[in-house]
């Protein structure tokens, strides 16, 4: 049994659609990304299977229960990092985990222990007893990841885990989400905008656009649709294009600025072999560059348009910034 | 089991509002400082003109009641702005999707309100005693003071998250608030009794709250008449109890 079970799920707000009928799984001890620009139904539907909003349609369920009809079992077994602030400034860190302990109604004895060991695992130990608000915003978003292991749950939610943040906390925030999973085992589910991330913390994406998913795998399988990675070589010597078509290198048609560009699978090992092989053959090369699949190329084959750095992008990050500078006034 | 975790979030959120109240105490006395204004100008100068009818009580111990209820009403109407702030940042969110029955987040929150002016009355009881108002001060009144306030702050912050819940922004939080903050003071016996006024203001008087609230705490602080005590406390309770529940089925509106 998957830990999460998505099945035609669909959310309607008014006339507008903003989750149409998507279907997924997600395993235990998996970290899968739903990826999507803004407006694509990636938070509609984590509000979804965390029971804050209820589907129009299809079922969803959470280590085994129903999201609509057994509610409150779901909400016991779910740790959930939304997007903003979820950490109280005026308190200290002790506070804000204590607060969600007690609400979770885990036992006295327990509790210290289990406070203790999440404040050293997220490496706050040190400031536990400070306000929250005096805290940098990547103290706070660990703060955060904190806060939803309190349960011990089965299944973790983050919203934009990284959205505002500098790179060094960032990368602080991935190494603890994978830690974590590799130790409790749970199924994570992120929604992100961002591919770097989704390359690199996930296991699985979920490409969505306008509510739909348009393709569910790994980004390594994802990448490998697009035919893998292009290769450029700049070379003065007129028959070069010939050896390597006779060589078996597929070429692409367009070769723009005299430069010869064919398809290689895995681009930085090939450009050894090909700059030997013409060598054999004396053969000079100028220049070579490497332009490697990313997931943006796998978005735009997808949903038609590129994700990337858009004006919304750093929207949401001047929001965000704004919330953690609001919080520490 | 059910009834336990409602208990237990209820008084998790009133702990935690309190411990937000220690770290930052200041917001008390900021919060005295409207009611003493009223306390001592207003009270002063009104002492000066013959308001009331049949003067067996002088003016400051008819408003002192008047004003302790205000400095709760006015804090309490805001209360639902602090939920909107909330819900912008995500806080809200994080709570709702734990297991926490929503109407126990909403009596939490109301309660913990309720607890919060307690301190401020008390400040404000204080200064009367301070400029010699003469009080009916026994530890049986006083004890019956404070729960009527920390009723009546439950009563107003509940209507506040009623409003946000349907209100949903800062700005119309704030507008609101404006609003009827003054109407709710002015339509009352807070500051003159309610036989002085005209025959349409009366009727609102009638069906507000404060009214009831403020009659109350002046049978006990000031008359010592108790015939209309039960009536005056009947009233506060229903209205609580009425105004909470709305709230707390309304409430999940305000992160929709």
């Amino acid at each position: 049994m998957s830990v999460i079970e998505v099945e035609g799920l669909t959310k309607q707000f008014g006339q507008f659609i903003a989750v149409d009928g998507i279907t997924f799984q997600i395993e235990k001890g998996e970290i899968f990304g739903l990826l999507g620009p803004n407006g694509a139904g990636k938070t509609t539907t984590i509000r979804c299977l965390l029971t804050l909003s209820r589907p129009t349609s299809g079922t969803a369920r959470v280590c085994g229960y129903d999201v609509q009809k057994q509610a409150s079992r779901v909400r016991e077994l779910c740790g959930y990092v939304p997007q903003g602030v979820s950490v109280d400034g005026d308190l200290t860190a002790y506070e804000n985990l204590l607060f969600y302990a007690k609400l979770f109604c885990i036992p006295g004895d327990v509790r210290k222990q289990r406070i203790s060991e999440i404040l050293g695992f997220m490496q706050l130990d040190d400031r536990a007893n400070d306000l929250v608000k005096t805290y940098s915003g990547g103290m706070m978003r660990r703060l955060e990841v904190g806060q939803a292991l309190l349960n011990r749950p089965g299944a973790l939610f983050l919203d934009e885990p990284s959205i505002g943040l500098d790179p060094v906390s960032k990368r602080a925030i991935w190494d603890h989400v994978s830690r974590l999973r590799d130790e409790l085992g749970f199924a994570v589910l992120i929604t992100t905008h961002d591919m770097y991330e989704a390359d690199q913390l996930c296991d699985r994406i979920a490409i969505m656009n306008g509510g739909k998913i348009a393709v569910i795998g790994s980004p390594a399988e994802l990448k490998a649709q697009l035919g893998g990675d292009v290769l450029s070589l700049t070379s003065s010597a007129p028959d070069c294009a010939g050896v390597l078509e006779d060589l078996g290198y597929q070429l692409l048609i367009e070769p723009s600025n005299g430069a010869i560009e064919l398809v290689a699978g895995d681009g930085e090992r090939e450009i050894p072999r090909v700059l030997e092989a013409l060598r054999v053959h004396g053969i000079a090369v100028e220049a070579v560059s490497l332009k490697q699949a990313t997931l943006d190329d796998v978005f735009l084959k997808y949903a038609g348009k590129r994700i990337g750095d858009g004006e919304a992008a750093w929207r949401d990050t001047r929001a965000m910034r704004r919330a953690i500078r609001r919080l520490a006034r | 089991m059910t009834a336990l975790r409602v208990l237990n979030s209820i008084f998790t959120i009133t702990e935690f509002e309190l411990r937000k109240l220690r770290h930052d105490y200041s917001q008390v006395f900021m919060r005295v400082i409207q009611p003493a204004l009223w306390l001592l100008i207003f009270g002063e100068v009104f002492a000066k003109i013959r308001v009331l009818p049949n003067a067996d009580a002088n003016y400051l111990q008819f408003l002192t009641p008047g004003v302790l209820a205000q400095s709760v009403v006015f804090v309490a109407i805001f209360y639902g702005l602090m939920l909107v702030w909330e819900r912008d940042m995500g806080l809200l969110h994080k709570l709702l999707s734990t297991p926490t029955p929503r109407y126990s987040i909403v009596v939490g929150k109301a309660f913990s309100a309720g607890v919060r002016s307690l301190f401020q009355a008390i400040v404000v009881l204080i200064l009367a005693l301070l400029i010699h108002v003469d009080l009916n001060i026994t530890p049986l009144t006083v004890l019956g003071v404070l729960a009527i306030i920390v009723v009546s702050g439950m009563c107003f912050s509940s209507l506040s998250i009623l409003l946000a819940s349907l209100l949903r922004t800062r700005e119309r939080m704030m507008g609101i608030g404006q609003a009827i903050t003054m109407p709710l003071f002015f339509a009352s016996s807070a500051i003159y009794p309610i036989s002085v006024m005209p025959d349409w203001l009366k009727v609102l008087a009638q069906i507000n709250p404060l009214s009831y609230i403020v009659d109350a705490m002046r049978a006990l602080l000031v008359t010592g008449q108790f015939a209309s005590l039960p009536m005056d406390l009947a009233a506060i309770v229903a209205a609580t109890v009425i105004i909470t529940t709305l709230a707390s089925v309304s409430f999940s509106r305000i992160i929709s």
